[in-house]
C-alpha cells in the first residue's frame, strides 16, 4: 500500500493490493484522526493482513476493558445530571426540547426520561429510573445515583484487571445482604389505630414531599394526599385519585374533594338556567347523544306526498323527546353524558330544573360512576333506581378562573380529587409529580406497612453492616463488598453536599454514631436544617422500606449489567435499532437474572 | 453537557444530538434566571400606581394596544424566554384569581429575586433563601390579616365598595371619570350577587363597547344590549312591556335531519309543497302571535318571505342573536328558549319593560336594548369612547374593578393602599427577622427590603424622591404606630390612607405576596437549564 498523506491538502491517494487508486480524504480535527474513503467502495486497508470483514460496512465495535470503562464513564455521566435533585435541598431542572415545551422538574424519573439519552449503556439507567417510578412511584434519584456510585466504586478494580463476574457476584451477594438488613431494621406500622396510622403515614409522605417545589406547604398537602389515598382504601385503582390543575390562587388554596369534581364542560345556550346546587341528588350518566340528529347516518327518506313531511320532522322529535323524557322520568336531577347534549335538550332540563353536562371526559365519567354507586347507561331504556348514582351535595362552583362541578360526600367513597393550585403552569405540573410520588408512597406504606428512617440513616447503617460483614470474608471479595458499602454512603453525602454542608465532616459523625457497639446510633441521619446529624427516626424523616428494598436491587442490577457487557456493536443504519442492539446484547450477556430486573 | 472520552479519545455522545444543546448549571443559571425575571419585572416598574404610565404594544398583525394592566402587557410582549414566561404566567395567575394587581405581582417578584441575587453572592445557598422567602411571606400575610379591617356593606349601602374600586380605577387612564366607573362597576356586581353564597357570576355582567361618544357617556343598563337591530326597518322601534318569545329555530320550513328527498312528479304535488312551504311560514308567525309575543328574537336568521311576513302581521323580530346573548336574554327576561314553534307558550315568553333600538350619532349603527327586565339578574355595562383603543382600555379596567368588587363580597375585609400595606409587612418582617437563627435571617431581611421596592416605585412614578418619602412614612408609620400611612401619589396632602380613600382588598395583597414568593421559590431551585441552542 503505498500511503502518502499531505496535509496542505487534506488528501492523499492509497492504492491497494488489486493496484486500483483510491483517493481518500484526511480529517485532522483536534486529535481525531481518520482516513475516509471518497469513493463509495471501502475495501481497501492501511493493514498488512487481510481483514476479515464479518459485520456490515460502518459497524462501529468496541470490545474488551476499555469499552467496559468508557461504559462505566457514561452512565457516570448520566448519575452527575440527577445529582444535585436529591434531598430536601436539591435543585430543580429547567429542560426544555426543540418544540419549546419547558418542564421544570426535580423528579429524577421526569429529568431522565427528558434528557433524551442515547448511549446505549446509559439507556439502562433511564430505564431503572422508570421502573422505580412505576413500581415505587419514588426514589427515582436515589436508584440512579446509587447505579451510578456501583459503578464508580467498581472502576478502579476493573481497570486493575479484576474480572468483571467476581465484582457481579460479590455484588449480588452485597445487595442481598442489604435487603435482608433493610427488612430486619423496619419498623411495622401494623396493628395501629386509624388515627396514629395516618399521622405515621402522612410522615412518610412529607419526607417525599420535602425535596420537591411544595415542601414548604409539607404538611398540608401530606394530609391531603393521606386523606385522598385512605378514601379510595385498598382499591388498586390509582386512577381513582383525580388531580384536576387550576392555574391562579397559591398552593394553599388547593382542596380535597371526597368525590369528583371536573371543569364544566362546553355548554348550549340555556345551561345558565338550570340549578346549580343540589343535596342528595340521583345522578344518571349516559354514553349517548343527546341530540337532534338522524338516526341513522346513510340512511334516505323518500317523499312521494308532501304532506307527509311534517310528519318525518315530527317523527324526529320525537325521538329525541321521548328519549329526554325517560331521563326526567326516572328522578335523576343531574345527566351526564360523554357524548354532546345538545342545545335541544340543554334547553329541556333547563325546564325540568335538571342539571346537565355533556361530553365529559371518559375518566371522570368512570370516577363519577365509582363514586355515586351509578352505572353508565348506553341507552335510556328502562332505567331503574339503581343504576342512578347519588351523593351529598352537588355544586357548581368557581374555582378561580373556571366552574367546576363538584361531586362531594359520594357514598362508595372510593375516588377522591385534589384539585391543585398554583401560580405558573410549570409549578402545577411540578407540583403534581409531586403528590404524584406522594401518593405513591403513602399507597405504599399502607401495603407493606413498614418504614425505615431516611434522611441517610438507613443506607448509613446497611453501610456498617455490610463493612462489617465483609471482614469475615477470606478473599478478593472483601474488597468488593467494602466498596458497595462505600457507595451506599453517596446517599448522606450527596444530601450534605446539596445542602452546602461540609461533607466530610457529617459524615465521620454519622460513621461515629453508626458504630457504637449497642447500635444506639443506627436511626441516626443528616439533619439538613443544621448540618448536623439527627436521629432521624425521631424527627419522623421515613421512607416505606420497599423504596430503599427496590432503590438498592434495581440499583445493583442495573450495575451489574453494564459491568457484565464487554463488546458493543453499533449498527449504522438505523438509529433507534442502536440502543436496542447493545442493550439486548447486554442482557444476553448478563443472563436470566439480568431479564428478571424489570419485573422485580 | 459534561463530555465523556471512550478509550480513543472519542467523545461519548449520550444525549441525542448533544453538541446543539447548551447547558447552563450551577450559579450561572441561577444568576441567568434572575436576570430575565428581573428584566421583566423592570419593563412593568413605571406601570404602578396611580402616576403610572401606559404601555402601546402592537401585534404582529398591526393592532394596537394601549394599557397599563399588568397582565395584558406580559401577555401581549409575547416573551420569549423560560423565566420571563413564568413571570408571565405569575401575573396570569394573579388575574385569574383576583383580577387586579398583576402589576404590584411582576414588580414583587422581580424585586425579590434582586435581593435574591445579592444573597447568592454571598454565598448563600438558594434553597435557604427561598426558605427564609417562605417564612417571611407567612410573615407578612398574618400582619396583613392583622392590620386589615372589615367593613359592612349592604345591597343598599355600597359607599366602601365603591371606594375600593376607584382606587383599582384611579390608577388607569380612565381615572379622570373613577367615580362614575366605580359605581356602575359595584352596581352591576351587586345586581348579579348571590350574597347568602357569597358568590359572583361575573360571566352574568355583559361589557359592551362601542366607538364614539365620551367616556362618561358610559352607562349600566339593567338588562342587555345586543349590538343587533330589528330585522326589517320599518319595524317599531320602541316596544314598552314586551312579550319577548326567544327561539331557536329558523323561520324556515323545518328540515328533517335526516337525508330526505321529495319526489315530484306533477303539477298537483308541486302545488301542495308551495302551499305547505307557505302555510309554514304562515302558521310559524300565527304561532308567535297566538302565545301574546310582541317580539321574537330568533338565533338563527330567517327568509326574506318571513321577514315580509313578519313585517306584515306587526310582529317586530330581531335575527341571528349569538348563543351566549341569547341566554343571558332569557335569564333576564325570565323566558325560557324555546326549540320549536309547537312549544310555544304564554308562560315561556320572557317580558321587558321596555325594548327599543337606539341609533349612535350620525352613523348608522344601532343597538337593541331590553330593559326594566322581569329579572334584572343580568346586567350589561355599556362603554362609550372616543376610540377603540381607549374603549378596550376601559373594559379591562372596569373588569378590575368588577373583580375587586366580587372580591370583597366574597371577603370583605381590606388594607390601605399606596404602599402602606406594603411598608407596615416591611416593619413586621424587619423585626420579625432577628428571631431566626441561622442563614434564612438574612433571606427574612431581604424579603423586608424588597417589600419596600413597591411604595418606592409608586413614589418614584410620581415623581417624588423615592428614598427620602419612603423612610419619612416608614418612621411615620413606627411613630404613630399607624399603618395607614402611603405614600402620597395625588399629592393630597396627607399620607394617611384612611383619608385619602385608598382601600384594596386582603386577599388580593395576600395573594400578591403568596405568589410572588412562590414563583421567586421555582425559580431560585433550577440550578441546571437545558435547552437547544437556538432558544
Amino acid at each position: 500500500v503505498d500511503f502518502t498523506p499531505d496535509f496542505h491538502c487534506p488528501c492523499a491517494s492509497i492504492r491497494n493490493r488489486e493496484g486500483q487508486i483510491s483517493i481518500v480524504k484526511i480529517d485532522v480535527d483536534e486529535g481525531v484522526f481518520g482516513i475516509r474513503n471518497t469513493f463509495g467502495e471501502g475495501r481497501f486497508s492501511i493493514l498488512q493482513q487481510p481483514q476479515i470483514i464479518l459485520l456490515k460496512e460502518g459497524t462501529d465495535t468496541s470490545q474488551g476493558k476499555p469499552q467496559l470503562v468508557s461504559n462505566i464513564n457514561a452512565c457516570m455521566a448520566v448519575a452527575d445530571v440527577v445529582r444535585t435533585t436529591l434531598g430536601p435541598r436539591g435543585m430543580d431542572k429547567l429542560i426544555h426540547d426543540d418544540k419549546g415545551n419547558t418542564t421544570i422538574s426535580n423528579d429524577g424519573a421526569t429529568i431522565m426520561k427528558l434528557l433524551d439519552i442515547v448511549h446505549p449503556a446509559s439507556k439502562i439507567l433511564v430505564d431503572i429510573a422508570k421502573s422505580q417510578d412505576s413500581e415505587v412511584g419514588d426514589g427515582t434519584t436515589t436508584v440512579v445515583l446509587l447505579a451510578g456510585e456501583f459503578l464508580r466504586e467498581a472502576k478502579p478494580f476493573v481497570d486493575d484487571g479484576v474480572h468483571p463476574q467476581n465484582l457481579i457476584r460479590s455484588y449480588r451477594a452485597a445487595s442481598y445482604l442489604a435487603i435482608e438488613k433493610i427488612k430486619e431494621l423496619a419498623v411495622s406500622i401494623e396493628g395501629k389505630s386509624l388515627e396514629e396510622k395516618k399521622s405515621l403515614l402522612a410522615n412518610c409522605a412529607a419526607t417525599t414531599l420535602s425535596s420537591k417545589l411544595i415542601g414548604g406547604e409539607k404538611e398540608f398537602f401530606a394530609t391531603m394526599v393521606v386523606d385522598a389515598v385512605l378514601a379510595i382504601e385498598s382499591d388498586d385503582r390509582l386512577n381513582m385519585i383525580g388531580i384536576k390543575k387550576v392555574p391562579g390562587g397559591t398552593m394553599r388554596d388547593s382542596f380535597l374533594v371526597n368525590g369528583v369534581a371536573f371543569k364544566k364542560t362546553f355548554s348550549y345556550a340555556g345551561f345558565e338556567q338550570q340549578p346549580k346546587k343540589f343535596l342528595n341528588p340521583k345522578i344518571l350518566l349516559l354514553n349517548i347523544e343527546l341530540e337532534l340528529k338522524s338516526e341513522k347516518e346513510n340512511a334516505e327518506i323518500r317523499l312521494s306526498d308532501p304532506l307527509q313531511y311534517q310528519s318525518i320532522v315530527d317523527a324526529e322529535w320525537n325521538i329525541i323527546y321521548d328519549k329526554l323524557d325517560k331521563c326526567v322520568k326516572s328522578g335523576a336531577k343531574i345527566v351526564l353524558s360523554r357524548l354532546a347534549i345538545g342545545d335541544l335538550a340543554t334547553q329541556y332540563f333547563a325546564d325540568c330544573d335538571i342539571f346537565c353536562a355533556g361530553r365529559v371526559a371518559e375518566d371522570d365519567l368512570h370516577r363519577v360512576a365509582a363514586a355515586t354507586g351509578g352505572t353508565v347507561q348506553t341507552s335510556v331504556n328502562n332505567v331503574i333506581d339503581e343504576v342512578l348514582g347519588s351523593c351529598e351535595v352537588f355544586e357548581e362552583k368557581q374555582v378561580g378562573n373556571e366552574r367546576f362541578n363538584i361531586f362531594n360526600g359520594c357514598p362508595s367513597g372510593q375516588t377522591a380529587t385534589i384539585v391543585l393550585r398554583g401560580g405558573a403552569d410549570q409549578f402545577i405540573e411540578e407540583a403534581e409529580r409531586s403528590l404524584h410520588d406522594a401518593i405513591m408512597i403513602v399507597r405504599r406504606a399502607m401495603k407493606n406497612s413498614t418504614v425505615v428512617a431516611g434522611g441517610g440513616a438507613i443506607d448509613m447503617e446497611i453501610s456498617r453492616y455490610l463493612r462489617q460483614h465483609a471482614r469475615t470474608i477470606a478473599g478478593k471479595s472483601q474488597l468488593f463488598i467494602n466498596s458497595f458499602a462505600k457507595a451506599l454512603e453517596v446517599i448522606p453525602r450527596q444530601l450534605c453536599d446539596n445542602a452546602g454542608f461540609d461533607a466530610t465532616d457529617v459524615l465521620n459523625k454519622l460513621r461515629q454514631k453508626h458504630a457504637l457497639a449497642d447500635g444506639e446510633g443506627a436511626l441516626y441521619g443528616v439533619d439538613i436544617n443544621t448540618g448536623g446529624i439527627a436521629d432521624s427516626f425521631a424527627n419522623f424523616v421515613w421512607e416505606p422500606a420497599v423504596v430503599k428494598i427496590n432503590a438498592i436491587n434495581a440499583a445493583t442490577e442495573a450495575a451489574c449489567l453494564i459491568l457484565s457487557v464487554d463488546e458493543t456493536v453499533k449498527n449504522p443504519k438505523s438509529e433507534s435499532a442502536q440502543g436496542e442492539a447493545a442493550a439486548g446484547m447486554g442482557r444476553g450477556r448478563g443472563g436470566g437474572r439480568g431479564r428478571g430486573m424489570r419485573r422485580r | 453537557m459534561a463530555l465523556a472520552f471512550d478509550e480513543y479519545g472519542r467523545p461519548f455522545i449520550i444525549l441525542r444530538e448533544q453538541e446543539s444543546k447548551s447547558r447552563l448549571r450551577g450559579l450561572d443559571a441561577q444568576k441567568a434566571n434572575i436576570s430575565a425575571g428581573v428584566a421583566v419585572a423592570r419593563i412593568l416598574r413605571t406601570s404602578l400606581g396611580p402616576k403610572g404610565m401606559d404601555k402601546m404594544l402592537q401585534s404582529p398583525d398591526g393592532d394596537i394596544t394601549i394599557t397599563n394592566d399588568g397582565a395584558t402587557i406580559l401577555e401581549q410582549m409575547d416573551v420569549d424566554n423560560q423565566i420571563g414566561k413564568l413571570m408571565v404566567e405569575l401575573s396570569r395567575s394573579q388575574d385569574y384569581e383576583i383580577g387586579d394587581g398583576t402589576t404590584g405581582v411582576v414588580v414583587m417578584a422581580g424585586a425579590l429575586l434582586e435581593q435574591a441575587e445579592r444573597l447568592l453572592e454571598r454565598g448563600i445557598h438558594p434553597i435557604r433563601v427561598a426558605e427564609g422567602y417562605e417564612i417571611a411571606s407567612k410573615i407578612a400575610v398574618d400582619h396583613l390579616q392583622q392590620i386589615s379591617h372589615k367593613f359592612e356593606f349592604s345591597a343598599t349601602h355600597i359607599e366602601p365598595l365603591v371606594k375600593t374600586c376607584m382606587t383599582t380605577l384611579s390608577s388607569k387612564i380612565v381615572n379622570r371619570c373613577k367615580r362614575t366607573l366605580a359605581e356602575i362597576a359595584v352596581k352591576a356586581v351587586m345586581a348579579v350577587a348571590d350574597l347568602e353564597r357569597k358568590d359572583v357570576n361575573l360571566d352574568l355582567i355583559k361589557v359592551e363597547g362601542k366607538v364614539g361618544g365620551k367616556l362618561e357617556d358610559t352607562e349600566l343598563i339593567y338588562g342587555i344590549l345586543v349590538d343587533k337591530d330589528m330585522s326589517h326597518p320599518q319595524m317599531p322601534k320602541q316596544i314598552e312591556d314586551a312579550k319577548i318569545a326567544i327561539l331557536t329555530c329558523p323561520f324556515e320550513p323545518p328540515k328533517p335531519k335526516t337525508k330526505h328527498k321529495v319526489d315530484i312528479d306533477t303539477v298537483e304535488k308541486f302545488q301542495t309543497l308551495r302551499q305547505q312551504e307557505q302555510k309554514y311560514f304562515d302558521d310559524m308567525v300565527q304561532q308567535c302571535k297566538d302565545v301574546g309575543a310582541t317580539l321574537v328574537i330568533c338565533q338563527w336568521g330567517f327568509d326574506d318571505e318571513a321577514n315580509h311576513l313578519l313585517m306584515h302581521r306587526n310582529l317586530p323580530a330581531v335575527r341571528w342573536v349569538g348563543g351566549v346573548e341569547l341566554e343571558l336574554i332569557a335569564i333576564a327576561t325570565g323566558g325560557r328558549i324555546v326549540p320549536r314553534f309547537q312549544e310555544l307558550t304564554p308562560e315561556k315568553l320572557g317580558k321587558a319593560g321596555l325594548v327599543r333600538e337606539k341609533a349612535f350619532g350620525t352613523t348608522k349603527d344601532r343597538m337593541l336594548y331590553i330593559e326594566h327586565c322581569a329579572n334584572s339578574r343580568a346586567v350589561t355595562v355599556f362603554i362609550r369612547g372616543g376610540n377603540k383603543m381607549m374603549i378596550e382600555e376601559t373594559k379591562r379596567s372596569i373588569h378590575d374593578a368588577l373583580c375587586v368588587a366580587r372580591n370583597l363580597i366574597r371577603n370583605n375585609s381590606i388594607v390601605y393602599g399606596g404602599g402602606a400595606a406594603e411598608i407596615s409587612c416591611s416593619i413586621a418582617v424587619e423585626a420579625a427577622a432577628d428571631k431566626y437563627p441561622g442563614v434564612e435571617q438574612y433571606a427574612v431581611r431581604a424579603f423586608a427590603d424588597a417589600l419596600d421596592s413597591v411604595p418606592m416605585a409608586l413614589a418614584e412614578n410620581s415623581g417624588l424622591q423615592p428614598i427620602e418619602t419612603l423612610s419619612a412614612v416608614k418612621s411615620q408609620q413606627i411613630k404613630d404606630n399607624n399603618p395607614c400611612c402611603g405614600i402620597d401619589c395625588n399629592d393630597a396632602g396627607t399620607n394617611d390612607m384612611r383619608e385619602q380613600n385608598v382601600f384594596e382588598t386582603l386577599i388580593g395583597k395576600q395573594q400578591q405576596l403568596l405568589l410572588a414568593t412562590q414563583v421567586v421559590k421555582m425559580i431560585l431551585k433550577i440550578d441546571d437549564v437545558i435547552s437547544p441552542t437556538e432558544y
